[in-house]
């Protein structure tokens, strides 16, 4: 049986590139997987060229809890003999997002990857070095689980605010963006692929490979939900008839 | 892991009307949090800023130097060693020490050489093709090596000895600025350097719009005829109660920095020297964008310095709810309360070890945030105080 850690994701900024080259840093809408075992094994301190197959084979999902906005930020730079400009970097970042990612596998190095967050070997972030987590990442771990049960079972991690704003709805229904496995949820809406399945984070030959996505949606309770829900009066138009007074004429 | 070392420091910082940090439309640079827009000031632009400040507070020796023009630097290095060895020669044994330490290219750019040629001029000096960042005692230790080995430099560095003892000069011994920001050679991942500082995105503690300043500007030699404005404009800018957060990684700048090797000083040296330098640079700098304009410079109101056993803590979201202006205006005050109630309870949530606190405050400090950690006089003893504590936690580990 397999183990499933989780970690809540969450920090004004994120940023989860799949393609950042050059001057064009840009991230996907959610935790990748290269970014998240990065997280893990940066946590359990590997250097970069060490051997990633035992991270890399483990089950990925992320829960979109709060799927934040994009934002773009641009760098100059001068160099330092000329004083002349560089070309300038441009940088995605997701600001105010929260996410829930998830794990599984086999419950030993589960147990040894929630130690390992809780003490992280190298500074913690997410997805780049500028985006330390706040909160701190709050692992948990689900003895015996499948990745989609412990995602759809997670309570919604969203900032009150957030939740607040949506106190109209009772539950929510949240995307999950999960790898196939054997319990894929019925109701997945489709399939994707990105290249973001870590192969090697050595520098000098840093390399992924192609990887499915399906996503699906879980519903979750509501905290800040109005109780009892709210069954708006419908506004109740007076009756109407532009004929009524014309009556006799 | 009860031997993990961890700085962390968070600053409440207030800035009147400025632009510290603007995008590419000329505003200050902005960024959603909690819901609502905040005014941001980018890592990149506050490490800088923090570099900038070493320049006036460490010994250039201590300071690497990042230059594309290294082969003449450690020429010059070479011939204060050994006159004997000048000019060309020099030069050339530079570039073959540089080549075998660094694993990049070194050689005369060739739009120099083609100008020397035209105009009958000496060939150019080698050059690297991108900035290369080395420390001074790494270059001291590269000019030793290339003092040895003059006579023929080619041999002498494909020796596999004197390859490996290259390579290892170039990959120890940090200069400090290194070891905390890092360093990235494009060819040889080998000498990179991981940065031991992590800085964050500076956020405003509340919601910030940005306002515009419309300006005229008048020609002093206008005539009657004309007397309009000579030009008119306008300067985007706000004002913002930041939060600034940065951690520093200490058993990795104690492997950049290696341990002190004078035996009249601790092993420890090193490092402290670093702790010290980042935190009172990372206190005090500013970016300095407009700062002629607004003349926006300002000193922390609160500082507050952490040393932890296991993991950094940001707590930017302390301010997540974005912070009001108390009854008498301003947002030091109530940024203050809400992170003195947030600290003891981010720390109870998740468990925090031997931490030992700082704290550098302007107002009153009460009874209930005194609860928080040491109070301490001035930055000056903060300084000392976090540098000792944490030479004294090194030594203790060995």
């Amino acid at each position: 049986m397999s183990s499933v850690l989780t970690l809540r994701l969450a920090g004004p900024l994120q940023a989860w590139g799949v393609s950042a080259r050059f001057t064009r840093r840009t991230t996907e809408t959610a935790p990748t997987k290269s970014g998240v075992i990065g997280l893990l094994a940066a946590a359990q301190g590997l250097a970069r060229e060490a051997d990633l197959s035992a991270l890399a084979v483990l089950r990925f999902a992320v829960r979109v809890d709060q799927p934040g906005r994009r934002i773009r930020d641009f760098q100059t730079a001068h160099h330092l003999d000329t004083g002349d400009s560089m070309p300038l970097s441009e940088r995605f970042y997701l600001a105010d997002a929260v996410f829930v990612a998830a794990v599984q596998g086999e419950p030993g190095l589960i147990a040894d990857l929630f130690e390992a967050v809780r003490a992280p070997a190298y500074l913690p972030y997410l997805g780049r070095r500028s985006c330390p987590p706040s909160p701190p990442v709050e692992p948990a771990v689900q003895h015996d689980a499948l990745l989609d049960q412990a995602l759809a079972g997670e309570p919604w991690r969203a900032a009150e605010w957030y939740q607040h704003k949506r106190r109209d709805e009772a539950t929510v229904s949240l995307s999950v963006l999960s790898e196939p496995g054997g319990d894929v949820p019925v109701g997945a809406t489709g399939a994707d692929s990105w290249r973001d399945q870590p192969l090697s984070f050595d520098p000098r030959h840093r390399r992924h490979a192609l990887r499915t996505v399906v996503t699906s949606t879980v519903t979750v309770a509501n905290p800040c939900a109005r109780t009892p829900p709210p069954t708006r009066p419908r506004p109740t138009v007076p009756a109407h008839d532009p004929t009524g007074p014309l009556e006799g004429v | 892991m009860t031997d993990r070392l961890i700085l962390d420091v968070h600053v409440l910082q207030n800035v009147p009307p400025s632009n510290l940090n603007r995008d590419d439309t000329g505003a200050p640079k902005s960024a959603v949090y909690g819901g609502v827009t905040r005014a941001r000031v980018s890592s990149q632009a506050w490490k800088r800023a923090t570099r900038q400040y070493f320049n006036g507070r460490l010994d250039p020796s201590e300071l690497g130097v990042r230059t594309k023009r290294v082969a003449e630097l450690l020429a010059e290095r070479i011939t204060a060693l050994d006159p004997s060895i000048a000019g060309a020669q020099a030069w050339a044994v530079a570039a073959e020490v540089l080549r075998t330490a660094t694993g990049s290219k070194i050689e005369p750019p060739k739009r120099k050489v083609e100008a020397a040629k035209k105009n009958g001029d000496p060939d150019p000096a080698p050059e690297s093709s991108y900035l290369l960042f080395l420390s001074a005692r790494q270059l001291d230790g590269l000019a030793e090596l290339g003092v040895q080995g003059a006579g023929d430099i080619k041999a002498f560095c494909k020796g596999k000895d004197n390859k490996a003892r290259a390579k290892k000069i170039a990959d120890t011994r940090h200069s400090v600025d290194i070891a905390l920001f890092g360093r990235m050679v494009a060819d040889t991942a080998d000498i990179n350097v991981d940065a031991a500082a992590q800085v964050a995105h500076a956020l405003s503690v509340h919601r910030v719009e940005t306002e515009s300043d419309y300006f005229t500007a008048v020609d002093d030699r206008n005539s009657g005829a004309e007397p309009g404005a000579g030009m008119i404009g306008t300067v985007d800018f706000n004002s913002a109660t930041l939060y600034r957060y940065a951690a520093l990684d200490i058993d990795l700048l104690e492997r950049n920095l290696g341990k002190g090797l004078d035996e009249d000083e601790s092993p420890a040296t090193p490092v402290r020297r670093a702790v010290e330098a980042f935190l009172d640079g990372f206190v005090c700098s500013l970016p300095t964008g407009k700062i002629n304009t607004f003349g926006n410079h300002t000193l922390p109101d609160a500082v507050v310095v952490k040393l932890r056993g296991s993991r950094p803590v940001s707590f930017v979201s302390a301010f997540e709810r974005p912070v009001r202006a108390d009854e008498f205006g301003g947002h030091m005050e109530p940024a203050w309360a809400r992170l003195a109630d947030y600290i003891p309870r981010v720390e109870g949530a998740y468990g925090d070890e031997a931490t030992e606190t700082w704290i550098l405050h302007l107002g009153p400090v009460t009874e209930k945030d005194s609860a928080l950690g040491t109070e301490v006089p001035s930055l000056t003893r903060l300084v000392e105080t976090a540098g000792a504590a944490v030479a004294a936690r090194l030594e203790r580990r060995g």
